[in-house]
């Protein structure tokens, strides 16, 4: 991993759009601080080197490195990552009237993760109004309030640097693909710190095809209905395209055309729709609204699924092969339209050592991937 | 008691040209003075202040300089004398009241004292107060020394009641801020009984009403005005304040006023040239002695002016000899327009040295080369790094241009801070952070974001702050913002408010409970105004930055209406915070990130407040206790907690 400095880190991912919001950089120095969606620099730094270019999802990430760090192998071509098994699940909720996304897969998960002491906290995205607010959360039944999805990009990372700084070592995190790779990147101890420690003792990643940035979405939908009414917001799989937006009474659906206007430009660089470096991720399962996709990626977070099942928590399926077909052709396609974006404007596997690249990766599985 | 009022005449004193200033006004026997706080000014009005009493003389700060010449003028109206004292730009906000002033005439003995500010040492513009005299009509003087500034404004005063009207006396910073020896005369001891007189004719200058022109009959009043400035240029011919000194035919005369007479004789000593070059200093600069001129002109071919800072003298001098050619013969002159003298920043005798060195082909250098050697020589050792102007350590300000400009990169619209003239001018430099991007007159920070605020509708898209001082606030804000709650120009106007007139040496202004003579005055309450005007107002602490920062980013995301924010904490160097520290602060060097990645030397690197010290040996911030204010900002922004406070007891 090539890593530089905060100047870098605003000219290479701020100024040019690649910013997604994550909080990777948030929280560990005075310098990068979130506000209403948005990452600013306050203050430049001189340093050549910081955990904040290092951190960062958007900035020089090399793919076969994580893979080999977080899987043992080499970047593969499987537009669904690497996994060991992939599921349609479902909660079994152990408190009445939360409101879940689908199959509530997220909540029951992270709850039981809390409540046996397999982390000390939570990394969690609550919402005040339509404004995503990380939370770290540490009683179990607090997992609940911050259930369900937030649609609007979140700099949830800044939660967890905040729970290092805190000193708590088994972090749960629940994060959207590029928070997991923000995550991944730093996981890595690139920074070579002596103390280091993987405090990141549960990744729960969510599929994720595009975020809406709060700034721009918030005004559309504030004309339109009390913020504060809002129970829940959904995006049903196509052919709907619309916005589900659950109030107090009754559900109203936006133009799926509308919301796309909101995608802040640094989605349009994601070549990860299911977060690929996590210990579980978990979507929409397509034609089952009840019922999410569980993919489990690593041992512990198989252990996870094992204990909920043990203890009634979970319910699981076999996954239909045609939903797997499908959701591993929208992964592909993702993929390759990230990629293509990434080469297009340059950012991707840069010779140049005066160049700096979003995302480097080997060029024939690359290859695999676009053709 | 002060040694202002000294009875004893012909008692010799030190004083300092304002002070001199003071007593020239005392000797004549002022009942009123009246100004604004600003330097090189200031020190008028406080010496006054000091030797105020009751029915005696009254003495007082006012909102603006204006008003302050207004106050003077109703006791001139009343048959009393007043001096009005301000710093150069003040007689431009004065100068709508002085041109009216000057046409209508006055009746007590009333003196205008601006003090410019050549080279803009405390000041933001090198203005020029001379201009108005020539431009409103009125006499003006320049002493040259102490002695004279306090001689000439004495004078002034008798001038004044002479041709019935306003009389300025310009002082330079040099002149106002060192001091010298000053004979003193007698203090007068009667007093007398203000009346105004207006049963007389409209036109009747002692008993009838003051008006300053009769609409479309300007020989009403211009045609009078104008009969007065010939009858000072009369008097000006016989004052000893114009005096020639040197040969009877002189290679070079100088002609200089002010200050620039003092260098011009430091320069002709320091050359020997006094048989060869003579100076004719000039203290009644406008209208000319035009004889006494002639007279001396007549002596030599060539002539160099030096005076601070545009050629004033020099472009009345050379209509005057142009259209005195027949009688004087033809001049060679040599000064601003010839380039020999520079028409920006302060004159020294060094200046005027090589002027005539120059001209006189002299081979004397004013600094000589092998002086100037050594003085490289001595300061390699030591190598002092330049440094910006700063804030005091535990200055409000710095706290508020840290929530400022955190609020306005958070929010990320490139919004920016329209500001204006006080210790917070700095928020344009980096103790600052950079956060003022206009930078103009007093209030008019406040007047340019209410017009930024209407460019929305057109697209501007940046978040629109203004801030401006306390007594800023009473002394031109004012009309700005009512102006923009009007016009419902939305941005947030951040109240700076220290206590007091804090940049010029706490002046009392109207939001204080006290006068310039110390009595108790009703304050007026700044956030009171502002709701009634019918803007949003909060008050906060500003060295809560974090409230601070929260409140102007929920303000900048409103996009209608006029917000203020009131950020209340007394200067630094106010008596009421000078006396102690609230925090001891310390510096835990173990906690300490220093250059490391995480910090960087927040503290000592962006922060910069004069009390925090970076330890490069112990890579870690230190306080310097013996400057440090104790105002405890750096331990809320240090990243790692390692500054702490500790209540002092």
């Amino acid at each position: 991993m090539r890593i530089f400095g905060s100047n870098e880190m605003a000219a290479d991912v701020i100024q040019r759009g690649l910013c997604v919001g994550c909080g990777a950089c948030v929280d560990i120095c005075p310098y990068f601080r979130s506000y209403r969606g948005r990452t600013a620099m306050l203050f430049p730094c001189t340093l050549p080197k910081g955990k904040c270019h290092a951190f960062c999802p958007r900035a020089e990430v090399d793919l076969d490195e994580l893979s080999l760090q977080f899987f043992g192998l080499s970047y593969g071509d499987n537009p669904l990552g690497t996994y060991i098994s992939v599921k349609a699940a479902r909660g079994i909720y152990p408190v009445q009237n939360a409101s879940f996304q689908a199959g509530g897969t997220v909540s029951v998960l992270a709850w039981l993760a809390l409540k046996n002491r397999h982390i000390e906290v939570a990394v969690l995205t609550d919402r005040e109004g339509l404004l995503p607010v990380p939370r770290l959360v540490t009683d179990p039944d607090d997992v609940f309030s911050c259930a369900s999805s937030k649609y609007t990009a979140a700099p949830t990372l800044s939660a967890f640097n905040k729970a290092v700084r805190e000193g708590y070592k088994r972090i749960g995190v629940v994060a959207t693909p590029c928070q997991v790779i923000g995550l991944a990147q730093r996981r890595l101890n690139p920074m070579a710190e002596s103390d280091f420690m993987d405090c990141a003792s549960l990744v729960i990643g969510l599929f994720c095809t595009w975020a809406v940035d709060f700034r721009s979405f918030e005004p559309y939908i504030s004309g339109r209905f009390a913020v504060e009414g809002i129970k829940k917001m959904d995006i049903p799989p196509p052919p709907a395209q619309v916005m589900e937006v659950y109030l107090e009474k009754g559900k109203a659906e936006l133009p799926l055309n509308d919301i796309r206007g909101f995608i802040p430009a640094g989605c349009s660089y994601c070549w990860d729709m299911t977060a690929e470096f996590s210990d579980l991720s978990v979507g929409a399962l397509e034609g089952r609204p009840d019922m999410n996709t569980l993919i489990i990626r690593t041992e512990r977070g198989q252990q996870l699924v094992w204990q909920a099942l043990k203890h009634g928590y979970l319910q699981v399926e076999e996954l239909p092969v045609e939903n797997l077909e499908h959701l591993a052709e929208a992964a592909k396609n993702k993929k390759k339209r990230g990629l293509m974006k990434l080469k297009e404007d340059g950012l991707f596997n840069t010779d140049d050592p005066a160049e700096h690249a979003c995302l480097r990766m080997m060029p024939e599985v690359a290859e695999k991937i676009i053709t | 008691m002060s040694y202002l009022t000294d009875t004893t005449e012909g008692v010799q004193h030190l004083l300092m040209g304002n002070e001199a200033i003071a007593r020239g006004a005392l000797e004549a026997g002022i009942s009123v003075a009246s100004g604004y706080p600003g330097t090189p000014s200031s020190e008028i009005i406080e010496n006054l202040a000091r030797v105020a009493s009751p029915g005696n003389l009254y003495v007082e700060w006012s909102t603006n300089e204006k008003v302050a010449l207004e106050v003077s003028a109703a006791a001139s109206f009343a048959g009393l004398r007043a001096l009005c004292v301000m710093k150069q730009n003040g007689v431009n906000v004065a100068s709508d009241f002085l041109l009216h002033l000057a046409s209508s005439g006055t009746r007590g003995g009333i003196v205008l004292v601006p003090c410019d500010d050549p080279g803009a040492l405390s000041s933001v513009n090198e203005g020029e107060s001379r201009y108005f005299a020539r431009l409103l009509e009125i006499p003006l003087l320049e002493p040259a020394d102490f002695q004279e500034a306090k001689d000439m404004v004495k004078w002034a005063f008798e001038l004044s009641e002479a041709i019935k009207n306003v009389v300025m006396v310009r002082s330079v910073t040099r002149l106002s801020h060192a001091s010298g020896n000053v004979i003193f005369g007698a203090l007068p001891v009667s007093k007398r009984l203000p009346a105004f007189k207006y049963h007389g004719s409209l036109l009747d200058p002692d008993c009838g009403p003051i008006i300053s022109l009769l609409p479309g009959m300007p020989e009403s009043k211009h045609t009078p005005q104008q009969g007065k400035i010939r009858e000072a240029a009369q008097l000006f011919e016989q004052t000893p304040f114009n005096a020639y000194e040197g040969p009877k035919n002189p290679e070079l005369l100088i002609v200089a006023c002010s200050v620039a007479s003092l260098y011009g004789r430091e320069a002709i000593h320091l050359l020997g040239l006094e048989s060869r070059v003579g100076i004719l200093k000039v203290g009644t600069t406008w209208p000319l002695p035009q004889q006494f001129l002639k007279k001396n002109l007549s002596k030599t071919k060539e002539v160099l002016f030096i005076e601070e800072v545009f050629p004033f003298l020099e472009e009345q001098v050379k209509i005057l000899a142009a259209e005195g050619v027949s009688e004087i013969g033809m001049k060679v002159f040599y000064g601003k327009h010839s380039g020999h003298i520079p028409s920006v920043g302060e004159l020294n005798p060094d200046i005027i040295i090589d002027a005539l060195s120059k001209l006189l082909g002299l081979k004397y250098r004013a600094v000589p080369k092998s002086l100037a050697g050594k003085v490289e020589e001595a300061t390699k050792a030591c190598v002092v790094p330049p440094r910006e102007l700063s804030f005091c350590p535990g200055c409000p300000h710095r706290a508020s241009y840290w929530s400022i400009h955190n609020a306005l990169e958070l929010d990320g619209r490139e919004g920016f801070v329209c500001g204006d003239i006080g210790c917070y001018t700095l928020g344009m430099l980096a103790c600052g952070f950079n956060a003022v991007k206009t930078l103009h007159s007093m209030g008019s920070g406040t007047g340019i974001a209410s017009g930024f605020g209407k460019l929305k509708p057109f697209g501007l898209k940046q978040p629109v702050l203004a801030v401006c001082g306390d007594s800023t606030f009473f002394h031109t804000a004012m009309p700005a913002l009512v102006n923009a709650i009007h016009h419902q120009s939305p941005f947030t106007l951040v109240i700076l408010d220290n206590r007091g007139t804090a940049m010029t040496g706490f002046q009392s202004h109207p939001g204080l409970p006290v006068n310039a003579m110390g009595e108790e005055m009703p304050a007026i309450a700044i956030d009171e105004i502002c709701r009634a005007m019918g803007a949003s107002v909060e008050i906060k602490d500003p060295f809560d930055v974090e409230e601070t920062q929260i409140s102007l980013n929920r303000l900048m995301e409103s996009q209608y209406g006029v917000h203020v924010l009131i950020l209340r904490q007394a200067c630094a160097l106010s008596p009421e915070r000078k006396t102690g520290k609230k925090y001891e602060m310390l510096v835990d060097e173990a906690v300490c990130v220093g250059e490391n990645c995480g910090c960087n030397r927040l503290c000592t690197r962006i922060f910069r407040c004069p009390g925090l010290v970076w330890n490069k040996e112990k890579a870690s911030a230190r306080i310097d206790e013996v400057i440090c204010a104790g105002c405890g900002v750096c331990s809320d922004i240090c990243p790692a907690g390692a500054i702490t406070r500790r209540e002092k007891v």
